[in-house]
């Protein structure tokens, strides 16, 4: 069947697609980053005593608090996304995730057992023994889940492949026909690992910046672990870049042009990220990892649109201009940031008069 | 027509947006109360500088966090999933009309967490007042949560002028928007009270177990007025015909409204024995019925405000089947078959008679019907009708039935699923 008889017709949006994309682009890296803290430092306090022994559970007593907070926050910062994911993509997103309904919808359930098994390994004061089995199903569960997304993304990127639903309509898709499917997957949790090693390593720097004693022995571990993944994660990128249809970066394209262009970017900030984190510089390692996680995310941002452009492009949609609740929406941002910043500090403040 | 059908049958016919939001709207509304209750527990605590109740608080604090924000909050994204599956079409308009609605209601989710995060954690290092203001900031973040919500959730059962001008403002500030927004609020208040029980019974102190015991009756019984008025005026609010969908001419939704009558005087009875002083063990397992009241009680509510809807999705705008009201005429003249994207047998011949149905089967009626499931089992009402009795069923859809959608197909097409459902689901 003719797949673009098959896709559906986009409903119309209120504002300019730039904007619901600028929108869609900043929450996402928003999104990347807690999801990368989230499952980076969850899988090191998960796989490291395998090796380390107990002497590691110092480390994994402070990734334990941690965890619920960076659990929440990566669901909360992905629901703006998806949103905006829906607006501008919706016709595409909701047919992928038909396709794979009962995986789409059993990931509701995955997240609420992680993340009370997060809770709980936050609560048991010992945490060897039955302990790593609550840590260990709930990284498990989220590396399902996010297995999950990328098939979804990849669904939705091909409409090539959505004539299978005549053969099975009860949402079992997994879309293995999609040779980048496994290493995108793999690049992006290379990349949790990496960062979740260097979110280790700055936490323990903010500590002792504020009068903490201990902690030099979790920064070099946090840095080990950030090198360790990034160079890993150069064989799954060039995996991926190789498994991608050549016009994703085909230069005499626009596409791919910038595609490869942000990619050389992300080359080109990842290194000074990892010389910085591995010479004990944590705060300018930072900035040079967001960086590189900011210039992949405009990379995925490229690679979609190239993988729709036979399809659809963005000035496509329909537009009937309705730019007043978006004003109400800027509002109520600019005062969630005040909110949330004034809450911060007074917390920040109050931890400074107890110390 | 425009999307995918996820071919389920017995979970479908809406059960499983049921369960979901039953149980996520219930949590949800105790995010907002519940909030108000710790706030003003915290209060009470300080005032009487009485150090059992602020204790009490930070338990109950606890059992709020951990069941609002990981069990309320991924409900809330199980909702969203759960209708896309199964009304993509709809979702889509929600989605896009109120993109900056659900943005704002981000943002409020946003302060909400980091709030409540705070509030749970600095008991014993903020000073009093910034610890309330904490408390007051996740209250408020809550309660505007609930107020951005009910304008997109009341937009679908009363859409009133957006369906003439498609105004972003039209839709939200709809004709049941306020009616609700004060039934909501209270409910949430009544919510934090049944709540309040459950974690109150387990104190260990008598003396304070009673206390709070009868100070969440007071949560329970006090709103209980001012959310019988807001029925009232909510119930008022309502276009005539929707209120005559509900009342009188959908059969199907008698026994929701009659456990909605029941269990307000058990509500109130359940609240004032909650106030008397009983041994632990009995308040705990008078508290847990309490809740389970508490959730038929807003269960049968949630199915009679989806009831209303009936045929339509977004009333006036958006049939059950995604069938838009406006494009009625011309489906049936077209044909359901030729005019949905995702159908395999355009063309129906000798060969394809079941195939072509059950297609049909799917785009039509599997939105609102099970096969042999909980909710709205196709198979037993068939199997309830003769054949002719079947026929007539289809003549006077949208008529005589109005809560069901005029069929939306051509002549054949109506032959091709009647036979589809007296040979393939009948048997």
């Amino acid at each position: 069947m003719d797949a673009v008889s098959l896709i559906p017709a986009p409903d119309a949006i209120p504002v300019h697609w730039f904007w619901l994309h600028l929108l869609l682009t900043l929450t996402t890296f928003l999104h990347f980053v807690a999801m990368n803290i989230m499952l980076g430092t969850g899988f090191i306090a998960f796989s490291t005593p395998f090796w380390r022994g107990n002497d590691v559970l110092p480390l994994n007593s402070h990734i334990a608090k941690v965890l619920p907070y960076s659990i929440a926050f990566t669901i909360n910062l992905g629901v703006a996304p998806l949103l905006f994911l829906q607006v501008l993509y919706g016709q595409f997103l909701y047919t992928s995730s038909i396709l794979m309904a009962t995986y789409w919808l059993s990931i509701v359930g995955l997240l609420i057992i992680s993340y009370y098994a997060a809770y709980i390994y936050r609560l048991v004061d010992e945490k060897t023994g039955l302990a790593r089995l609550y840590i260990g199903a709930s990284i498990l569960l989220l590396l399902v889940v996010s297995f999950l997304f990328s098939n979804n993304i990849s669904i939705m990127q091909m409409p090539e492949v959505w004539s299978t639903y005549f053969s099975d309509r009860t949402g079992w898709l997994l879309n293995f026909s999609d040779a980048a499917l496994v290493p995108r997957y793999l690049h992006f949790i290379a990349s949790a690992i990496a960062i979740g090693g260097l979110a280790i390593a700055l936490y323990f720097e903010i500590r002792q910046r504020r009068g903490a004693k201990d902690g030099d022995e979790w920064i070099k571990l946090g840095c080990n672990w950030f090198t360790g993944a990034t160079i890993i994660n150069f064989g799954f990128g060039f995996w991926f870049l190789g498994a991608l249809p050549t016009v994703a970066y085909d230069p005499a394209t626009i596409g791919g042009k910038i595609f490869f262009i942000l990619v050389v970017g992300s080359v080109a900030t990842i290194i000074p990220a990892v010389a910085s984190a591995q010479t004990g510089r944590i705060i300018p390692a930072t900035a040079w990892a967001l960086g590189t996680v900011l210039l992949m995310t405009l990379a995925r941002d490229v690679l979609r649109l190239t993988y729709l452009k036979p399809y659809f492009s963005l000035p496509d949609l329909p537009y009937v201009p309705q730019y007043s609740s978006f004003v109400v929406f800027l509002l109520a941002f600019a005062g969630g940031i005040f909110l949330v910043g004034w809450m911060l500090k007074t917390v920040w403040n109050a931890k400074k008069e107890v110390a | 027509m425009n999307y995918p059908v996820w071919q389920l049958e017995f979970l479908g016919g809406g059960f499983l947006i049921a369960v979901i939001a039953i149980i996520h709207v219930y949590i949800a509304q105790f995010a907002v109360g519940g909030g108000l209750f710790l706030v003003l527990t915290e209060h009470l605590g300080r005032r009487n500088n009485d150090p059992g109740i602020i204790d009490y608080v930070r338990r109950h604090t606890k059992f709020f966090l951990l069941l609002t924000m990981v069990f309320g909050a991924l409900t809330g994204v199980g909702i969203w999933f759960t209708i896309s599956l199964l009304n993509p079409s709809a979702t889509s308009v929600l989605i896009h009309t109120f993109v900056f609605a659900w943005s704002t209601e981000w943002t409020f989710f946003v302060v909400e967490i980091v709030s409540l995060f705070i509030y749970y954690y600095t008991f014993d290092t903020l000073s009093e007042r910034k610890h309330l203001i904490m408390g007051w900031i996740y209250f408020g973040a809550a309660w505007m949560s609930l107020f951005v919500i009910n304008g997109i959730i009341d937009f679908m059962l009363t859409p009133g002028a957006w369906v003439e001008n498609n105004n972003f403002w039209s839709g939200f500030f709809n004709p049941t928007f306020w009616p609700a927004l004060f039934f909501r609020t209270f409910f949430s208040i009544m919510i934090a009270g049944l709540f309040g029980f459950l974690t109150a019974s387990f104190l260990k102190d008598k003396k304070l177990r009673t206390t709070m015991l009868r100070y969440s009756a007071k949560w329970l019984l006090v709103p209980f007025v001012l959310f019988l008025a807001a029925s009232w005026w909510y119930r008022a609010s309502l276009p005539p015909h929707i209120e005559e969908i509900i009342f009188q001419k959908m059969p199907q939704l008698r026994p929701f409204i009659t456990l909605f009558m029941a269990c307000s005087p058990l509500l109130i009875l359940g609240g004032l024995i909650m106030a008397i002083r009983m041994p632990s063990g009995l308040s705990r397992s008078m508290a847990a019925v309490m809740l389970l009241i508490g959730l038929m009680y807003f269960g049968a509510f949630e199915f009679l405000r989806e009831g209303g809807r009936r045929p339509y999705i977004i009333y006036d705008y958006m049939y059950s089947n995604t069938i838009l009201k406006k494009d009625l005429d011309q489906v049936a003249e077209a044909g359901v078959l030729q005019q949905a994207k995702w159908i395999e047998h355009k063309r129906i011949t000798p060969d394809n008679l079941g195939a072509a149905g059950r297609e049909l089967f799917n785009v039509l009626c599997l939105s609102c019907h099970s096969i042999g499931g909980p909710l709205n089992d196709i198979r037993q009402q068939v199997r309830m009708s003769s054949p002719e009795e079947l026929n007539l069923i289809f003549a006077t859809m949208g008529k005589e039935r109005p809560y069901m959608p005029p069929f939306a197909g051509n002549e054949f097409e109506k032959q091709v699923l009647i036979k589809f459902l007296n040979t393939n689901i009948r048997r």
